[in-house]
């Protein structure tokens, strides 16, 4: 009978490679999250209001107690419409500023008589959550004059964003922190 | 104790060094890809809380819906905005920088070059073709030799919808708010739907580019005022003799802020109506009491999802009649035309009214 074959590879040999390899893969994993910061220098989080699916985690999985995410208002692409869509629930019993009518869960719509038949929607930042149900709302039916921004008088600007790793949309994006907004624009007198 | 040299080839040198390399990237990639992978994996998990659901909205009752398709054919060219059936039967589709001509099963008879996009189209009892490009109104003998350009309206006009009398000329311009009426030679002769207290006129409510304009048979315009969700019937003068017409979701109103956005009148002078948001084509009585529905939303499910993600502004229907009553139903999303007639078991189509309701 033969003797036993010599191993390829010995014990010694094994441990020391597998060590290697361990650190490699984590020099590397630290390579490619320092590569992805490192283009973090002078942007900031905002949101793409084309690519928003409005899917409602701005609401939720922002760091802050209260999102950075608010809805903004585009007051020259607005329709100034009496039954706004973004304000008041899809079937409302009437088209006053009653509970049971109204869309926003916090209230933060205030609806103001222009004149007839038209009014004027602001939001109240201190109480919308930016949950994007007018967002929807305005986008589904009227000229998509609401839409969500991170406001950086809020935002800390987390390197990870809580937010980003859960946008439905991908639409978080780093922009340049002298042009931390990405608004709508009208496209009136073209 | 003494020193054990150890000695490599520069085989094996080169063979360690890339799967050391190897493995770096592979560090590198799952790394990088982590963010991804927990927006992959997050996207789905729970139900949006705050959702604004129209889902039920989307469903029509079947009873309700009285016409079916009798035929399909694609626009002739896309981005299509407005149908209109000419005195011949043929229809004529202002899409792309073309009206184009078509006989009833969409075969392309003519075609009429524009200098920018079509916006709307009429045709006179003569044949001669109006075709309102953004700013101005472009005519046509009944041989399709373009005959004359009119004035320009400016920069703030939208031609969104014209019709013709045996005399006069209407021009729906959703930018100015603003039915002009011209005569046919092309001279500004009236403006109708401003508001104006005298001619009992609140004013017309255009917040996006739909206003349509048509002449029906008892010799009034009828003019969606899209931002009040109802029909107004006008005299030539611009005198407001009646509306009809409610803002709801319900199948019986006109939903979202502003609808509806296109209408045709049938042969005995009931309205069908066009809504975009809730795209649906429905049937309205002479006094504006909901009949049936010619096609709910859930047969345009492409023009349903045009109003996401950024807007609402681009989607939409339009429809037009022929002397038989079928109902031909331009999207404007999916660049296709629908030829729909009236189901033969379905009540009117044996003499007796669909229920009305609202």
């Amino acid at each position: 009978m033969d003797p036993r074959p010599e191993p390829n590879v010995s014990r010694r040999q094994f441990l020391r490679d597998g060590a290697r390899a361990a650190a490699l893969t984590g020099l590397g994993g630290l390579v490619g999250v320092m590569a992805s910061r490192s283009s973090a220098k002078g942007t900031v989080w905002q949101i793409d209001p084309q690519k928003c699916v409005r899917c409602g985690n701005c609401a939720t999985a922002c760091v802050l107690e209260q999102s950075a995410v608010k809805c903004v208002h585009a007051y020259a692409i607005c329709g100034y419409c009496q039954l706004c869509t973004g304000y008041f629930e899809p079937e409302p019993n009437d088209l006053n500023t009653g509970a049971e009518n109204c869309l926003c869960p916090t209230s933060a719509i205030k609806r103001t008589y222009v004149e007839d038949p038209y009014y004027e929607y602001s939001i109240e930042e201190a109480l919308c959550i930016g949950c994007a149900k007018c967002v929807e709302g305005c986008n589904r039916f009227g000229n998509g004059s609401l839409f969500l921004q991170v406001r950086h008088d809020r935002c800390v600007n987390c390197n990870e964003c809580a937010i980003s790793k859960v946008c439905a949309g991908d639409a978080f994006r780093r922009v340049p922190a002298d042009h931390p907004y990405l608004l709508k624009t009208t496209t009136h007198g073209e | 104790m003494g020193n054990r040299k150890q000695t490599i080839t520069r085989r094996q040198f080169i063979k360690a060094s890339a799967q050391d390399a190897g493995i770096l990237v592979v560090g590198g990639i799952v790394a990088a890809s982590s963010g991804s992978l927990a927006r992959a994996a997050s996207s789905g998990k729970d139900a949006n809380p705050f959702a604004y659901d129209v889902g039920r909205l989307r469903k029509t009752d079947p009873k309700l819906i009285q016409y079916e398709q009798a035929g399909q054919f694609r626009s002739p060219y896309p981005e299509p905005h407005r149908i209109a059936a000419g005195p011949d039967d043929r229809l004529y589709i202002a899409a792309g920088n073309y009206v184009s001509v078509v006989d009833r099963e969409g075969a392309r008879v003519n075609e009429l070059a524009l200098p920018g996009p079509a916006r709307c189209v009429a045709v006179a009892g003569d044949g001669t073709v109006y075709a309102g490009v953004r700013d101005h109104i472009e005519v046509f003998d009944r041989k399709g030799q373009r005959v004359a350009a009119w004035e320009s309206l400016g920069k703030k006009s939208w031609l969104s919808g014209l019709a013709v009398s045996d005399k006069d000329v209407f021009a729906a311009d959703a930018g100015n708010r603003v039915i002009l009426r011209y005569d046919r030679s092309g001279k500004l002769v009236g403006r109708i739907g401003e508001k104006n207290k005298d001619r009992n006129s609140p004013g017309l409510v255009v917040p996006s580019p739909y206003l349509d304009v048509k002449l029906a048979r008892d010799g009034l315009l009828r003019v969606n005022n899209p931002g009040r969700h109802r029909i107004e019937a006008y005299t030539f003068d611009g005198d407001l003799e009646f509306f009809w017409g409610k803002p709801s979701a319900a199948i019986e109103g006109f939903c979202g802020c502003c609808n509806p956005v296109g209408l045709a009148l049938l042969p005995d002078g009931r309205y069908v109506t066009c809504e975009k948001g809730l795209p649906r084509v429905k049937i309205y009585s002479k006094e504006g009491a909901f009949e049936c529905v010619v096609a709910g939303t859930e047969s345009f499910s492409e023009n349903w999802q045009k109003c996401s993600p950024s807007d609402c502004t681009t989607g939409g229907l339009d429809a037009a009649v022929d002397s038989s009553g079928r109902v031909y139903i331009l999207d404007v999303v999916e660049s296709n035309v629908r030829i729909m007639a009236r189901k033969k078991e379905s009540p009117a189509a044996s003499g007796t009214r669909a229920g009305a309701q609202g």
